[in-house]
């Protein structure tokens, strides 16, 4: 098991780089073009000069929703970015495809096996119908014994909200203030997808999508790319500027279908990935000071505050109603707008939440929280099926 | 001749000069089949499943899934290998036909496809004591429905796309 783990053998990793593309609709643009721009504002954000003959490795998550190049896409982007011979995998996890990817290249560091590592993710979704991306979303549901009862992500989120307003004190409008927050932040990032600001009146009164959620309880399809540079402490030190260390990670599975789970008020494998992050990290959700956690439809945010101890079980409308999570509040959360804001394109969402952990902790996010020393970041696929939980810290890196 | 000054209405096509490349007009389908897991449901006779018996015994009107003769495991869905001992070992055995709502929604928006001509309907996890399952949850909405409801099954035949005559489970407000 993870708590088993030889830690004190792995070496030290740092995010020396960091960067996306616009989130949006782009028929213009194609999952290489998104990636290209994601890569060279990653290289772009180095404290100094990365030579790209230096990265030893890479790993690229998509879903490959449409199915374009799902063969070999990781090759294919890759070459169209120079990177001539890297060896370089795609990685699938649906919605964590890019935690999943970042922490391949977190891996491949701590094992010396590279140096330098290359974690990203893209994906197009909005050239498609929506009936095909209503097949390809659901197809990374459970589809054999759930799909049969005839939803998408929509419908399996709207279950677990049911069951959570039923078994604690939260309510619809704690849901909906999830998105009020949440396109708050999106409104002041250039990135973001959907960066308009919404009232709690328009997140009320918006159409029925699966009860009890509604258009504003629902992230938006998205095309977008974004990626990491991850470094050995020995590269990190030869780059300016604060050093961002992988201070903690924990990632774990759980059952796809939501029929199979004890309880539908938890995702479990966000709570045991966060604690295998904390315990490595050395820290307890009190010492965050922001957090990144995946937002796909409002009730997942509230779920995550649970599941990732920043309240008791139950308590997380009380951290809405309150502002602890919004941008002056105690534990600042998805400042970036969330995946309901700035967007979601299912491959990208992980590394994009690194984005926003690398710029708070470098003092340059859009909605920059005050001198930040920890960040987490909290990526979920499918409805739980697979979880990525990251801890960031600022530090100096000792040469 | 440049690229400019090129004729479109095909006359650069007559071989009138050899510098020009041919041309010609190609077709591509206007549709294409689509996978056939597009289908929602099992192709359910013995030659394309092994819980076959599961199909059988629900078209029969009896709802029944696997248990484990060796450690004793229920499990759903059915399967021929028991994922907590690896026997394969196992029997049918039946499922009561009446449970509870663990939790529901009402699809408005984002049915699967394939069921997207039948918005808005209700679905639902629900428990049927030793397991659980996914079912649509028919003549109901989300307004009349509380979580702990009691439900029961109706089996619902399966009209197309293959000449298989395939059944499926759901369930009623009791
Ligand atoms: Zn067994």
């Amino acid at each position: 098991m993870w708590d088993d783990l030889p830690l004190a053998t792995m070496r030290d990793v740092y995010v020396i780089g960091a960067g996306q593309s616009p989130f949006g609709s782009f028929p213009d643009e194609t999952y290489l073009s998104l990636f290209e721009t994601a890569y060279e504002n990653a290289l772009e954000s180095v404290g100094g000069e990365l030579d790209p003959d230096r990265i030893d490795e890479a790993f690229l998550g998509t879903l490959g929703v449409g199915g374009r190049q799902i063969g070999l896409s990781s090759p294919a982007v890759t070459e169209h970015l120079g990177l001539h011979g890297v060896p370089t995998t795609r990685v699938e996890n649906a919605c964590a495809a890019s935690g999943y990817s970042f922490r391949s290249a977190l891996t491949a560091v701590r094992a010396g096996t590279a140096d330098v590592a290359l974690a990203g993710g893209y994906e197009v979704m909005t050239d498609t119908s929506a009936d095909q991306t209503k097949w390809w979303l659901g197809v990374s549901g459970e589809t054999e014994w759930e799909r049969t009862s005839g939803t998408t992500f929509a419908g399996v989120y709207a279950q677990m909200a049911s069951a959570y307003l039923d078994a604690y004190d939260a309510t619809v409008d704690d849901l909906s203030r999830v998105a009020v927050k949440n396109h708050g932040n999106g409104a002041k990032n250039p990135k973001a997808h959907l960066g308009f600001e919404c009232s709690l009146e328009d997140a009320r009164s918006a159409p029925g999508v699966a009860d009890p959620l509604n258009l504003y309880h629902c992230c938006p399809t998205t095309d977008g790319a974004s990626a990491a540079l991850l470094a050995s402490e020995e590269v990190a030190a030869e780059f300016d500027g604060p050093a961002v260390k992988v201070a903690g990670a924990g990632a774990a599975s759980g059952r796809v279908g939501l029929f199979q789970r004890e309880s539908l008020t938890s995702i479990p494998a966000s709570v045991q990935a966060g604690e295998q992050a904390y315990a490595e990290a050395g820290v307890t959700p009190d010492d965050l000071d922001f957090a990144e956690v995946h937002d796909c439809f409002a009730i997942a945010e509230l779920l995550a505050y649970d599941d990732l101890g920043f309240c008791e079980r139950g308590e997380a409308g009380r951290l809405l109603r309150e502002g602890v999570v919004d941008p002056d509040g105690e534990l600042p959360t998805n400042t970036s707008g969330g995946l309901k804001s700035k967007g979601h394109p299912i491959g990208a969402t992980g590394t994009g939440q690194v984005v926003e952990a690398f710029s708070q902790l470098r003092g340059e996010a859009h909605v920059q929280v005050d001198d930040p020393t920890y960040g987490l970041t909290h990526n979920v696929g499918g409805s739980g099926g697979g979880v990525t939980v990251h801890v960031f810290e600022r530090t100096e890196v000792d040469a | 001749m440049t690229r400019d000054d090129r004729s479109n209405d095909g006359s650069s096509n007559d071989g009138s000069s050899s510098d020009d490349p041919p041309r010609e007009t190609v077709s591509i389908p206007n549709e294409v089949e689509l996978p056939r897991l597009l289908d929602f449901y099992d192709l359910q006779d013995a030659e394309h499943t092994g819980i076959h018996e599961f199909y059988g015994n629900l078209r029969d009107g009896e709802l029944t899934t696997t248990r484990c003769d060796d450690c004793g495991a229920v499990h759903f869905p059915p399967r021929i290998v028991c994922p907590e001992c690896l026997s394969d070992d196992l029997s049918y055995t039946s499922l009561p036909h009446e449970g509870t709502l663990h939790s529901f929604t009402e699809v408005r928006g984002t049915a699967a496809i394939g069921m997207t001509d039948d918005t808005p309907f209700v679905a639902g996890v629900v428990d049927l004591g030793d397991v659980r399952l996914s079912a649509r949850i028919d003549d109901a909405s989300y307004e009349d429905l509380e979580i702990g409801d009691p439900v029961r099954l109706k089996i619902v035949d399966i009209d197309g796309p293959t000449d298989q005559d395939r059944v499926f489970y759901r369930f009623v407000p009791v």
